[in-house]
């Protein structure tokens, strides 16, 4: 078993046994944008969660993939009570609950807030929050009015309306403490302006998180969900162990090869200036740029899936190299599986077998592209080298020469003592 | 020089040396060139149906954790894993309770009522298909002894506070 999957399983026993321990949750910033309130839009729903506190977790910011919904959470609660306010409210949605019925579950326990929004549905947010509602009314008009509870509030979105809910407090021991109601403020004004100028909703989502993360201190990951195309940043942001922080989005979060795809996250990209590949520049992505591209599906994003292996980091360096392959030849599988066979000959890609044109199905119409892995057995690394020389002749060779070289050196420790001996007979 | 050593045996020293190495790393290249030792079925992936708020990542997880990984393969109606041999019907079992154990990530919920796990012994590919249900767990008014074990925590947290 190597190191990695070591440290998965520890992480695996930690979330299934150590969650329980959780004294005290916080997400401070929550956001969620409407600009499509049809749904048509693939990127017309976005929501996302940020925090200066620990355990920002993927439940501060939870998609439903069937029934599109998100539900943002967070309190200065008891963390049980906000396990059972997440439930009893995905419970409700479920059964197909309108966003304020939801978020009004919150009211019922103290310090905590649900933040609850779809498309066609609207948004809400409910229990104890700070929170700025962006609406654009039906004459065109876009109003930003403040709400405000401690526990048992409720603010709405209406279903139809573009807008947005920012919630934002400061956590605790944050340097920036207080900037939470100016920074509040201006972020939703600055967000009424990009509903007005017609950004996405994954966009004006980033911007939003890019400001209060750099302004007001609350930076930690979290992650954000586009609820239309149901893509989420998953455990990109959020932290990896128990009671720590997760990424500030205020940061730098990778540098990437655009030509061959390569890519390195930081800190350690900060020892690289050239790709090592093949010494092109490296282009550097901010946390929050980083967050709007996962999550906001443009012309030209393409969705690969890999199947055959589920090896780590696997399926995310083929993505890459994908992507970059597609931008630079189109959709031609012949070049597709050229680059995937550099990335492994490279040593990009580990674990695999090299891949023919037939493994990589193409559908240039819907962007998709799907690579067939074949796994190496017996934990190989790389595939097996093509020599002209039979290897089984090789291993022979190899151990004979060995063995010359062993014996040579004990000739020549016992070198004096030989050639006398030899003397002394003649 | 301490040690008083001729030329010659220097250049033998420096030839079994050469010797030496050379023959190690034709070793090496007869075992990065020789095909792959046929060990059964390797486990080729795990395709996750069925979920909707919990992440395939944390099911995936969970299931590999009981034997369906990377470097396991089946072998006739046994699984091999890097850490025991067993019977694949009961992999397949405990795969089951491990994909019904899942959280969602940062909470205690777990929210799969049932999982199904159903191995293709020729492609070794797993198919996993849970069910998940929020409104069966217990989160109020648990009492019973079962719900505490359930949530692995003490029932006193899950007490009604409305």
């Amino acid at each position: 078993m190597n190191k990695k999957t070591k440290y998965l399983f520890l992480g695996l026993i930690l979330f299934l046994t150590v969650f329980t321990v959780i004294s005290e949750v916080s997400a401070t910033c929550n956001i969620i944008v409407i600009t499509d309130p049809t749904g048509q839009d693939p990127n017309g729903v976005a929501a996302g969660s940020m925090s200066f506190a620990k355990n920002m977790f993927q439940s501060s910011f939870l998609m439903s993939k069937d029934k599109q919904f998100a539900v943002l959470s967070g309190g200065e609660g008891n963390s049980s009570d906000r396990v059972q306010a997440i439930g009893q409210c995905v419970a409700a949605l479920q059964n197909g609950a309108s966003p304020s019925t939801a978020a009004s579950v919150a009211s019922s326990f103290n310090g905590i807030r649900l933040v609850v929004g779809g498309p066609n549905v609207g948004a809400a947010i409910g229990g104890s929050f700070d929170a700025y509602v962006v609406e654009e009314q039906d004459n065109g008009e876009i109003t930003v009015t403040p709400y405000s509870s401690t526990s048992g509030g409720l603010a709405v979105l209406q279903e139809g309306h573009r807008g947005a809910i920012i919630h934002l407090r400061n956590s605790e021991g944050n340097p920036k403490m207080g900037t939470a109601d100016s920074v509040r403020y201006q972020t939703a004004v600055n967000m009424g302006k990009m509903i007005r100028d017609g950004y996405p909703a994954t966009r004006i989502v980033g911007e939003g998180m890019r400001e209060v993360a750099t302004d007001s201190g609350e930076q930690y990951g979290g992650g954000a969900v586009n609820l239309v195309s149901r893509v989420t940043t998953g455990d990109m942001f959020t932290p990896t162990e128990m009671n720590s922080t997760g990424y500030p989005m205020s940061e730098n979060y990778t540098k990437s090869c655009p030509t061959c795809g390569w890519s390195v996250g930081f800190p350690e990209a900060d020892n690289y200036q050239v790709c090592p590949v093949d010494g092109s520049q490296l282009k550097t992505t901010n946390a929050c740029d980083a967050l709007i591209n996962a999550i906001t599906v443009t012309s030209n994003t393409t969705s690969v899936s890999v199947y055959g292996s589920d090896r780590a980091g696997l399926a995310d360096t083929t993505e890459a190299i994908v992507q970059a392959s597609v931008t630079k030849y189109g959709y031609n599988p012949d070049q597709i599986a050229g680059s995937i066979n550099k990335g492994i000959h490279n040593g990009l890609i580990m674990g695999v077998n090299y891949v023919e044109p037939k493994d990589i199905s193409v559908k240039e119409n819907s962007r998709a592209v799907g690579v067939y892995y074949e796994p190496l057995a017996d934990g190989r690394t790389s595939p097996p080298w093509n020599l002209p020389v039979n290897s089984f002749v090789l291993t022979i060779i190899g151990t004979i020469q060995t063995a010359i070289g062993i014996i040579l050196i004990l000739l020549v420790i016992f070198r004096s003592r030989l050639i006398k001996n030899f003397q002394d007979r003649k | 020089m301490f040690i008083k050593v001729r030329r010659d045996t220097l250049m033998i020293l420096l030839l079994a040396f050469l010797l030496i190495l050379c023959g190690r790393i034709i070793t090496y290249v007869a075992y990065a060139s020789s095909p792959e030792v046929d060990q059964g079925v390797p486990i080729a992936g795990i395709i996750v149906k069925g979920n909707d708020v919990v992440p395939i990542e944390t099911i995936r997880e969970n299931v590999q954790a009981a034997g369906f990984r990377e470097n396991s393969y089946i072998d006739g109606d046994m699984l091999v894993t890097s850490k025991r041999t067993l019977p694949l019907s009961e992999a397949i079992t405990n795969a089951e309770q491990f994909a019904c154990k899942s959280t969602v990530p940062g909470t205690t919920l777990q929210p799969i009522a049932a999982a199904d796990v159903s191995v293709d012994e020729k492609t070794g590919i797993v198919t996993v298909t849970v069910i998940e249900d929020f409104s069966t767990i217990p989160v109020s008014n648990t009492t019973s002894a079962d719900n505490a074990s359930y949530n692995g925590v003490n029932t006193a947290q899950f007490k009604e506070t409305a």
